[in-house]
């Protein structure tokens, strides 16, 4: 066998060990070259929250390539979303992103009504900007709990839980689920908030916002999560934008673009709130944007609990059958970042076609350009860093 | 808005973390003891679907409205002669109704779709199961479950029942 022939032969096999996904270059073996090595991330190391596999070629410590293959937990939403009735679709939209359901779940129905038609009461719209504002503060503390647990750090997971099990009781208590809560109907809300709701999120709002206060006094002044993520992973505001990202990974970038601001929908028009953003773009100001947020989700639910109007919770007159016809896109704030549903409808009950963009999916595709020139060490922490749920990124 | 602490001197960020953690260390824990103490689980906890075959009319709109069809139903008709005369009824009677529980999504749709009240939410969650086929619950354990159900809450102020939910 001669050489080019063996150099072929082993670029098949490391294209193998890749997942066949990279172009493989055969280096020139000259007298002081060392070989690049292949490294897969995944498909079941926590950091990556799931079964996201990154492929990683190395240069001693250094990062040259990296490539996420996703693909793990591909569940086909979209196409089922074509054999169901939209309001039975509800219960799918939950599931892609399982720890934002309730704002997965009002992106959808508003989508539903703007194709049908369908004119929500005030008040089912004040209790679902609540909501998505109360699940949202659910996501951020999962992720900034979690992102110091892949630092090394294992407390502040225990503190982000305590907190979320406080909101998911009283989520659970009005919605009937701690996590995919099915709440939002075509038209309206499933069900009113029972009586002492509103006393009781008062109560948690007060001992949130406390905590939240302790919570960024335990981890956003630590020394070592400092060092380890101050200048780390740093994402200029063009190629955020460049690569389509969203959410606190493109605020923390310095971009302020929040579709809650720019296309207002349910009420966030009437409420005033403002979009944290960082100045760096590197792994802490990405930190620092979820805890800033989570501050401004409490501001937004204390007003939506002093201007909730008295009124019907559903649409009084819903047709019998859903009419979709023609098409929409739908763009909400969801915890990650932007999403969007397409939907299509012919007419009938079913949408023709579904087409979601993910947050998750577009945060993901960044990491390609982050990666590389930086250190194996540094690779969890920018990984952690870009905030994704995977079965956001494959549905 | 907030503007980031950028002045970092040594130690004193540890310190106030530490700080929390000691305040922590000092309050009562939070963990609730599960096996020994039940969660207090509210009314309309999506836990376990109870069946009252007593109101159920086999119209078959749950199994239908259901996203992922885990509800099955057999029925058959018989029919009788009124007691005071005149052309035989029809009526449908349920010989199966079972819901298997290892595909349900707890979406809640058909007890929200049932026209007569056949169907409920209870909050009971402990019926997990070695065996898979052990997850299909049929109407007899269905009919158990009812003895559960909590009553639904009251509405908050402002709320404007439906008419359903007003009668």
């Amino acid at each position: 066998m001669d050489t080019r022939e063996a150099a072929f032969e082993s670029s098949q096999v490391a294209s193998m060990i890749r997942g066949g996904g990279l172009d493989v270059e055969v280096m020139p073996s000259g007298e002081f070259s060392t070989e690049e090595m292949i490294l897969n991330i995944g498909p079941q190391h926590p950091s990556t929250h799931g079964v996201l596999r990154v492929v990683l070629e190395l240069d001693g410590e250094v990062i040259t390539k990296a490539e996420p293959v996703i693909g793990y937990m591909h569940r086909a939403a979209e196409k089922l979303a074509e054999y169901r009735d939209a309001r039975q679709v509800l219960v799918l939209m939950n599931r892609h992103d399982w720890i934002s359901a309730f704002n997965n779940e009002l992106g959808w129905t508003i989508a539903v009504e703007r194709l049908a038609g369908i004119e929500v009461p005030d008040r089912a719209q004040w209790i679902r900007t609540m909501f998505a504002e109360w699940n949202r503060i659910l996501s951020h503390l999962m992720f900034s709990g979690s992102y110091p647990l892949e630092l090394g750090a294992m407390t502040p997971i225990f503190y982000a839980f305590r907190e979320r099990e406080m909101i998911q009781d009283l989520m659970e208590s009005a919605t009937g689920a701690r996590m995919h809560h099915s709440y939002c109907r075509v038209g309206g809300l499933k069900d009113d908030l029972p009586r002492g709701f509103l006393k009781r999120s008062a109560e948690v709002l007060a001992e949130t916002r406390k905590r939240i206060g302790e919570f960024e006094t335990l981890i956003m002044g630590n020394e070592i999560i400092y060092a380890r993520t101050r200048d780390v992973g740093l994402l200029p505001a063009e190629t955020a934008i460049a690569f389509g990202t969203s959410g606190p990974v493109l605020h923390a970038s310095g971009v302020a673009m929040d579709p809650r601001k720019d296309e207002p929908y349910e009420k966030y028009a009437e409420v005033e709130f403002d979009v944290p953003v960082g100045t760096k773009g590197d792994c802490y100001d990405r930190l620092w944007v979820l805890i800033e947020r989570m501050k401004e989700s409490c501001n937004i639910i204390e007003q939506c609990m002093d201007r909730l109007p008295p009124g019907e919770f559903r649409a009084p007159k819903l047709p019998k059958t859903l009419k979709m016809d023609g098409e929409v896109y739908v763009r909400t704030e969801n915890p990650l970042g932007l999403m969007g549903y397409y939907v299509v409808g012919d007419g009938k009950k079913q949408p023709y076609r579904l087409k979601m963009r993910t947050a998750s999916f577009s945060n993901v595709s960044v990491i390609p350009a982050m990666l590389p020139g930086t250190l194996v060490p540094d690779l969890i922490a920018i990984l952690g860093s870009i905030f994704f749920v995977v079965g956001d990124v494959d549905r | 808005m907030a503007e980031q602490t950028r002045k970092r001197s040594t130690g004193l960020g540890l310190a106030k973390g530490l700080s929390v953690t000691l305040k922590t260390m000092l309050q009562p824990a939070v963990t609730q003891q599960y096996p020994r103490v039940k969660p207090d689980l509210p009314p309309r906890t999506r836990g376990v679907i109870a069946l009252k075959e007593a109101n159920c009319t086999v119209c078959y709109k749950c199994s239908r409205e259901c996203p992922d069809w885990c509800i099955y139903i057999d029925a058959h008709k018989e029919t009788h002669d009124p007691a005071g005369g005149g052309r035989a009824r029809s009526a449908k009677v349920l010989d199966r109704f079972a819901i298997d529980y290892a595909l349900c999504m707890y979406c809640g749709i058909c007890v929200e779709v049932c026209p007569f009240d056949a169907l409920f939410w209870s909050p009971e969650f402990e019926y997990g199961e070695y065996d898979i086929d052990l997850m299909t619950h049929e109407k007899e354990r269905l009919e158990e479950w009812t003895y559960t159900v909590l009553p639904p809450p009251a509405l908050e102020d402002g709320a404007v029942p439906t008419e359903e939910q007003a009668s």
